[in-house]
């Protein structure tokens, strides 16, 4: 058998449906926005939007429409699914608190039907009478609307239409009316028809308009009085309304097609409409008076302006708009009276969309085992890359200017009642600056006491009212109230002071290889002992074990030469514990800390790397010895406290934050570049927040509670579509595609974007002779035409700013790259294959694959090989390049002539999409033909195939788990493992690829990638998961798959099959049917799979709920099966949620 | 009518698999293309014939399909078997001959034996019901009967009132076993009541029902299963039978048992169509330069086996099973070991 468990760390972020009414309180205006499984209701407020609830349906979200009931002064929401659920939902506000009921629900699909390939449709009568749906080939599906029912029955009733491409209810009909676009063979026209309720069946036809224009696909019904309907073609706009006809041709519409609309006044005179290109456009409908009451005069169409590339449009109020996307962020966006530019639109807010997430490229570029994914996300003019990486992240409040600072320390000065802190001490090189926060004022100020012309080495507030100064020469004991110098240390000599720590009771200083030991007393510093170790003191800390004394029995000592860790006992300084650490890298900060009640030392080094360890709080003892890698320069370690638990700071070019939980210790990334110095401040306008010094300022923030997702977005203009990484250049190389419009000088792109800024742009000079003199579209373009251009830039890995753009000639396209070294060749390259589209070819008959060599700010096109198709997938494959080109799987090598040269070669695919490889197996993707193991067996230079996965499915991603584990995903939202039967007796078995699990994602992968989210090498490893799959989908979410052993998977299951009957959801889809398998009609549970989603939700029950869960649960702890307790359960879940 | 609107680089980018990859991946619904695409090729597969040349007709032979070896056989009938069914679940066999006396026999297959469970005397030719597959649906001439399958007892007679007497009538049951279409007329299972006799456009072929239960497909004629109204017309179905594949698409074949058993009279007819079952718009035609004789679709829809019958000039007839894989391109690898095969087997 095989186990898996599957979560989604970032859930999926394109809009599939928005709308504006008045659903929380007749009074409460409410955005609602779908996202694939999920419904958010926003309250539109005139300070923004407020998110007032997220709620999940077990199910994909297809149709979200919303209808008020004629009795009603609330609206409600219809939701169909793409399993054919259906549900009515009402948001009732009870105390503050929203619920969402389900006021009906139902399943309304059809055993016999087949399913409409153009995806469904689904309208609401205006009077709330009855919803029509497009669910089926042939048939239109009535839901009747009875108020009191709670269960939706469906009547599928004969539409003799074939192809449908729009349906909705007229207004102000006396039967709910449906109108249609539909095509036949003669082109698309467009019908009405009466539906007679009562006997479920179409009455007649009451107006219809045949060879409206061959493209159009939308309606937009108009209500009463003026009713008919708006037809959207992709030039033209027709009203129509049975007897009353106008049309226009807007001059402003581009090539692209009209793809949603929203309706801006009740009266229904306005719309807006938002096409592919991303333009928003203002329809007017102008009206006259006449003897049969209004009707429609002429129509008017303006452009506002640029939106991103709509999927759905709502109007909210006052002039503001909520843009929905799918292949760019989403946006909130004002309307101008005036044009600023030539464009009433302003945008006021936009929401991160990764989708669609087309690949992705996990890169690890701090070393520390965690993985950075960087995204090609989004479409067209949308496109970007998303930098996504894992983190605590800091929330900026203040910035202060200020370079060169080389220590930090916040004091309470002269303040003695208040909680709060009011200065910060920073030191420069030769001296020091004292700053008091008063409020949100930052001024500076001086304390005479204070030694302001030397660098401060520490700063502190000590016992009875006095603070603390070090500084090389001295320990400055100073009055807190009336900030005068007390009484003052110098090493004898006037040795300078090399190192110091303290507490509020204690100070450690040393100077060389001597170390001091002085007390602090009211009035006066005390030296008690006096010791001198074998080397120099390198970094010392006094830090308390025991939180709740203020003094330390305890010092520790980082040596240089010798490279150790020495524990040293008060009062006497006597060396009881010595740990050498290995290396020749000395340690720059040392720490004594308890987290959880167990006490560790910390220790680190010049190189950006920690050792850790249990400490014994008697005997000083170091056990349980640790290394982890934190970053590349040397590291600084401070403690902080944040929400009443000890964390440590590491300071460094990679700052980090380490806490413990359930007993082990959690390092999180934080989401800032370079942190050199921090403290922790408390100040009444900043509350528990932290000071944060880098090179050239100091910012005051508060830190998140949690490691979550930190998404940074670079903005491109132009669509990626393909992404590599290369470590011996430190580039990028993406593919993209811009869209150049030709003119009379030949094409120009339409904007700037990622490929016409770079630094270098270089063009493909290398044009393939086109196939059967076949017509470019690039020869003979007329002016207005589209053309697609195809471009390869380096990107470079720190600064994503693109070094270099190589432009190809139309119809070259890109459609696969990699980054590889090959053969003996010291270079790594990257591999680029494209192919020459032409649009009215089935596929590509040439391609090439070219090997490019960047090196120098340079990129040299080293060799190029032409194919005979499209190569659709290039792994690196022991120091080769493997590819798969239409049907056939190939395999080349490098040549000491730097030339590819095919080796072998294998058909037997429809197309061979993807491809992953480990060892001498390879994993291929087909585009209907599923999975198929191919083995290459070197010695007769040939492909075997060793087995395959006999049942169709159309592939959209595959990874190899291990040498025997296949992970596929296809394009229903389904994901399944196939497992190779070694143990199996004949050949026939051997050559299948049985499908062991299976699960239904509900949203479409479209990559999968071996990597982590969180930090893989600290040995800490807290749940018994088995390697990492990230992957990317259709609906910008991202996810983790990883293997688990089968009594974890046994208790996991245990618990998920209580959580189905705990947690009810919304819309009442039952969670089995949600995460069965389905293919076209075949149906199998989900097996093999356990619902991280589901399991995660755990922790979101109360208390009650949560034994209720565990109640007979039994699990293993310590080789010792046991009942379950809610702790047990808690601990193992927040575990698994640590993964993302 | 409105002007067309000049050509759309985004509509027209969906014919091409490389721009259309591209757009599947960008969330654009692009199933039908793809749909289309795969069922534009056909690869031979597997190739099973039988080993015995002096085969006299009437035997009932199992092959294991991965490697063509024939596993047993029985002599089923005196005369040549002219149609097979297996249920779903692949233990029954239902084999009809209709030379001279016509007959239909049902078999249960287990331990690589035939076994005989049931003898339909005068049924030229008989199908499994859909749904529960506990009936059997004989056709005798213009009548067809239902079965029972386990007692063999007759459930139900239809005779049509008006017979259309298409000469080659083949009684059909709906999917949902509601429905049967018998010589160009439909029946109501239940009460047994004639629906409908549909218009005879043709002398031979009476019709199948579309999976989705909404059409009838009557050679070239569509029609409309609650209106009966003539939909359209497919001239490309002329005297073809049509077989529908799980992936939604329609192969129309004229079949070699449908013709007649005077080989003067038989025209040539060596290829397939694939039409879209959506809309019977043409997706490909396949000539397979054999004749077919019968042609059948895997439960998955992955793979099609045509019985092509070869009788040239030079070399005597012969008649095998020939498997082909959906979507796979025509490897010149393949055609060479086919015609490598082929010349050892005219040798």
């Amino acid at each position: 058998m095989s186990h898996h468990y599957v979560v989604t760390a970032q859930k999926p972020t394109a809009v599939v449906a928005c709308l504006t009414g008045n659903f929380t309180s007749p009074t409460d205006l409410n955005l609602i926005i779908a996202r694939n499984n999920q419904v958010e209701i926003d309250l539109v407020t005139p300070e923004g939007l407020r998110p007032l609830k997220e709620i999940n349906i077990n199910g994909t979200i297809a149709v979200m429409r919303h209808f008020r009931p004629p009795d009603s002064n609330k609206d409600l929401l219809f939701i169909l699914t793409r399993r054919y659920n259906v549900m009515i939902l009402e948001a009732r506000m009870v105390n503050d608190v929203i619920t969402v009921v389900t006021k009906a629900n139902g399943n309304v699909s059809d055993s016999v039907g087949i399913p409409s390939e153009g995806g469904v449709i689904a309208a609401i009568d205006p009077k709330a009478r009855v919803i029509g749906m497009c669910l089926y080939q042939g048939l239109f599906t009535i839901i009747p609307m009875d108020k009191d029912a709670s269960e939706l029955k469906a009547t599928n009733l004969r539409m003799d239409e074939l192809n449908v491409y729009d349906v909705e209810f007229l207004h102000g009909c006396l039967n709910p009316t449906v109108i249609v676009i539909h095509k036949d063979n003669d082109g698309r026209h467009v019908k009405s028809h009466e539906i007679n309720l009562r006997e479920k069946e179409f009455m007649k036809i009451a107006w219809k308009q045949d060879n409206v224009e061959t493209e159009a696909t939308m309606l937009i019904p108009v209500p009463s009085p003026i009713g008919g309907v708006i037809v959207i073609g992709r030039e033209s706009i027709v009203y129509h309304d049975g007897s009353n006809y106008h049309a226009v041709a807007p001059l402003t519409f581009r090539q692209s097609t009209i793809n949603c609309y929203a309706r801006v006044s009740s009266n229904g005179l306005r719309y807006l409409l938002g096409n592919m290109d991303g333009q928003l456009y203002m329809l007017f409908l102008g009206t006259s008076e006449t003897s049969k009451g209004v009707t429609v005069k002429d129509i008017k169409v303006e452009q506002l302006g640029e939106i991103s590339i709509p999927e759905c449009i709502t109007y909210l109020d006052n002039g503001f708009l909520y843009i929905g996307a799918r292949h760019g962020d989403s946006q909130l966006v004002r309307l101008n009276s005036e044009a600023i530019d030539g464009s009433y639109v302003v945008p006021v807010e936009n929401f991160t969309n990764l989708a669609p997430i087309l690949d992705i490229a996990v890169v690890d570029l701090d070393r520390q085992g965690q993985g950075q994914i960087i995204t090609c996300s989004g479409s067209f003019k949308d496109g970007s890359l998303r930098i996504i990486r894992i983190g605590i992240g800091i929330q900026e409040h203040a910035c202060i200017d200020l370079p060169g600072i080389k220590g930090m320390w916040s004091l309470k000065v002269g303040v003695d009642d208040s909680p709060y802190e009011n200065t910060l001490v920073l030191a420069f090189v030769g001296h020091t600056r004292i700053l008091t926060l008063s409020g949100e004022e930052v001024e500076e100020t001086e304390i005479p006491g204070f030694a302001s012309d030397l660098q401060t080495f520490l700063c502190s507030n000590v016992d009875f009212e006095q603070l603390i100064q070090v500084t090389s020469d001295s320990v400055r004991l100073v009055n807190c109230a009336t900030k005068a110098l007390v009484d003052e240390w110098r090493p004898k000599g006037d040795r300078a002071i090399g190192v110091v720590s303290c507490n509020t009771t204690q100070i450690v200083v040393a100077s060389a290889c001597d170390i001091f030991y002085i007390v602090i007393e009211d009035g006066g510093l005390k030296e008690k002992c006096r010791r001198t170790l074998a080397y120099e003191v390198a970094c010392l800390d006094i830090t308390p074990l025991d939180e709740t004394q203020n003094k330390s029995d305890l010092v520790a000592v980082g040596l240089w030469t010798d490279i150790s860790a020495v524990i040293l006992s008060l009062p006497e300084l006597e060396t009881i514990y010595t740990e050498k650490l290995s290396g020749e890298i000395i340690p720059r900060s040392i720490l004594m800390t308890t987290f959880e009640g167990i006490h560790y030392l910390l220790c680190a080094l010049g190189d950006g790397s920690m050792y850790y360890f249990i400490m014994d709080q008697k005997t000083g003892q170091l056990t349980d010895k640790k290394k982890v890698t934190l970053g590349t320069q040397p590291t600084t370690l401070r403690t902080f406290r944040s929400l009443s638990t000890t964390n440590v700071f590491a300071c460094s070019d990679r700052p980090t934050v380490i806490y413990s939980s359930n007993h082990k210790l959690v390092f999180s990334n934080v989401n800032l570049k370079e942190v050199n110095h921090m403290c922790s401040l408390n100040a009444q306008a900043y509350p528990d927040s932290l000071a944060l010094a880098n090179k050239n300022a100091v910012i005051l923030g508060t830190i998140d509670e949690i490691q979550k997702l930190h998404i940074r977005t670079v903005p491109l203009g132009e669509g990626p579509r393909r992404i590599a990484y290369q470590e011996a250049s430190q580039t990028f190389a993406v593919s993209t595609l811009r869209i150049d419009v030709h003119g009379r000088g030949g094409a120009k792109p339409l904007r700037n974007s990622a490929s016409t800024q770079a630094q270098n742009i270089t063009c493909s000079s290398n044009i393939l002779p086109k196939p059967g003199g076949g017509n470019s579209t690039a020869a003979n373009a007329e002016v207005g035409q589209e053309i697609d251009v195809h471009n390869l830039l380096v990107i470079d890995q720190n600064t994503f700013e693109v070094l270099h753009a190589h432009q190809f000639v139309s119809p070259e396209t890109i459609s696969s790259l990699m980054s590889a070294k090959l053969g003996d060749d010291p270079n790594t390259y990257y591999v680029v294959a494209t192919s020459l589209v032409i649009p009215e070819e089935p596929e590509p008959k040439v391609g090439r694959i070219i090997i490019f060599h960047y090196h120098d700010n340079k990129l040299t096109q080293v060799a190029e090989t032409k194919v005979d198709g499209t190569c659709y997938a290039l792994v690196e494959f022991n120091g080769k390049v493997l590819a798969g080109i239409g049907s056939f799987v190939r395999l080349y090598e490098w040549t000491n002539e730097k030339e590819l040269r095919m080796e072998c070669n294998i058909q037997n695919m429809i197309a061979a999409l993807y491809l992953k490889a480990k060892g001498d197996f390879i994993l291929v993707g087909d585009l209907m033909r599923s999975i198929t193991l191919l083995q290459h067996k070197q010695m007769e230079g040939i492909f075997v195939e060793i087995a395959r996965d006999c049942e169709p499915k159309w592939m959209r991603a595959v990874e190899i788990l291990d040498d025997d584990t296949f992970l596929g995903s296809e394009t229903n939202g389904n994901l399944f493992v196939c497992q190779k039967d070694s143990a199996a007796t004949t050949d026939e078995e051997r050559q299948l690829l049985p499908e062991l699990a299976r699960f239904h994602l509900g949203d479409t992968v479209n990559v999968f990638r071996h990597g982590s989210l969180v930090m893989q090498n600290v040995g800490e490893r807290t749940t018994p998961i088995n390697g990492c799959v990230l992957y990317g989908t259709c609906n910008g979410a991202i996810g983790i798959v990883t293997q688990i052993p089968q009594d974890f998977y046994d208790f996991l299951h245990g618990l998920e099959e209580r959580l189905k009957k705990i947690i009810k959801s919304v819309g009442k889809i039952e969670h089995t049917y949600y995460r069965n398998f389905q293919i076209n009609t075949k149906v199998e549970p989900s097996e093999g799979f356990i619902d991280g989603d589901l399991i995660e939700s755990f922790l979101d029950l109360s208390r009650d709920k949560m034994r209720d869960a565990v109640q007979g649960l039994e699990l293993t702890l310590n080789g010792e099966r046991k009942g379950a307790d809610v702790e047990d359960v808690i601990k193992i879940v927040e575990d698994l949620t640590r993964m993302h | 009518k409105c002007p067309d609107p000049k050509p759309s680089r985004l509509l027209s980018s969906n014919y091409n698999l490389t721009s259309r990859h591209a757009r599947t991946q960008a969330g654009f619904n692009t199933g039908r293309f793809d749909r289309r695409y795969v069922h534009t090729h056909f690869s031979p597969w597997r190739s099973i014939r039988s080993a015995d040349y002096e085969d006299p007709g009437g035997d009932g032979r199992v092959f294991n399909m991965n490697d063509g070896v024939e596993q047993f056989f029985s002599n089923c009938h005196n005369f040549s078997v002219d149609a097979i069914k297996a249920n779903r679940a692949g233990d029954l066999v239902i084999t009809s001959s209709f030379w001279r006396t016509p007959t239909s026999i049902l078999w249960s297959i287990a331990d690589d034996e035939f076994k005989l469970k049931l003898r339909l005397p005068d049924v030229t030719y008989c199908e499994f019901s859909q749904t529960a597959q506990d009936r059997l649906l004989g056709t005798q001439n213009e009548c067809a009967t239902l079965f029972d399958i386990n007692t063999g007892s007759k459930v139900a007679s239809f005779t049509p009132t008006i017979p259309n007497l298409y000469t080659k009538n083949r009684a059909t049951l709906c999917r949902t076993d509601e429905l049967i279409l018998s010589d160009g007329v439909l029946w109501d299972v239940r009460s047994g009541k004639e629906i409908h006799k549909f218009d005879k456009f043709n002398q031979c072929i009476s019709g199948v029902f579309h999976p989705n239960c909404l059409e009838i497909i009557a050679n070239t004629e569509v029609w409309d299963l609650r209106t009966f109204h003539l939909l359209q017309t497919v001239p490309v179905l002329d005297q073809r039978n049509c077989t529908f594949s799980p992936m939604h698409v329609i192969y129309g074949a004229s079949l070699g048992a449908d013709r007649d058993h005077d080989m003067e009279t038989t025209t040539y007819d060596t290829s397939f169509n694939v039409l879209d079952a959506y809309d019977y718009s043409s997706i490909a035609t396949i000539d397979v330069k054999r004749n077919i004789n019968d042609l059948s679709v895997s439960a998955n829809g992955s793979l099609i086996a045509v019985v092509e019958d070869y009788s040239g000039y030079e070399s005597k007839q012969e008649t095998y099973v020939k498997i082909y894989a959906v979507g796979v391109k025509k490897s010149e690898r393949s055609e060479e070991v086919r015609a490598v095969k082929e010349l050892a087997s005219e040798v």
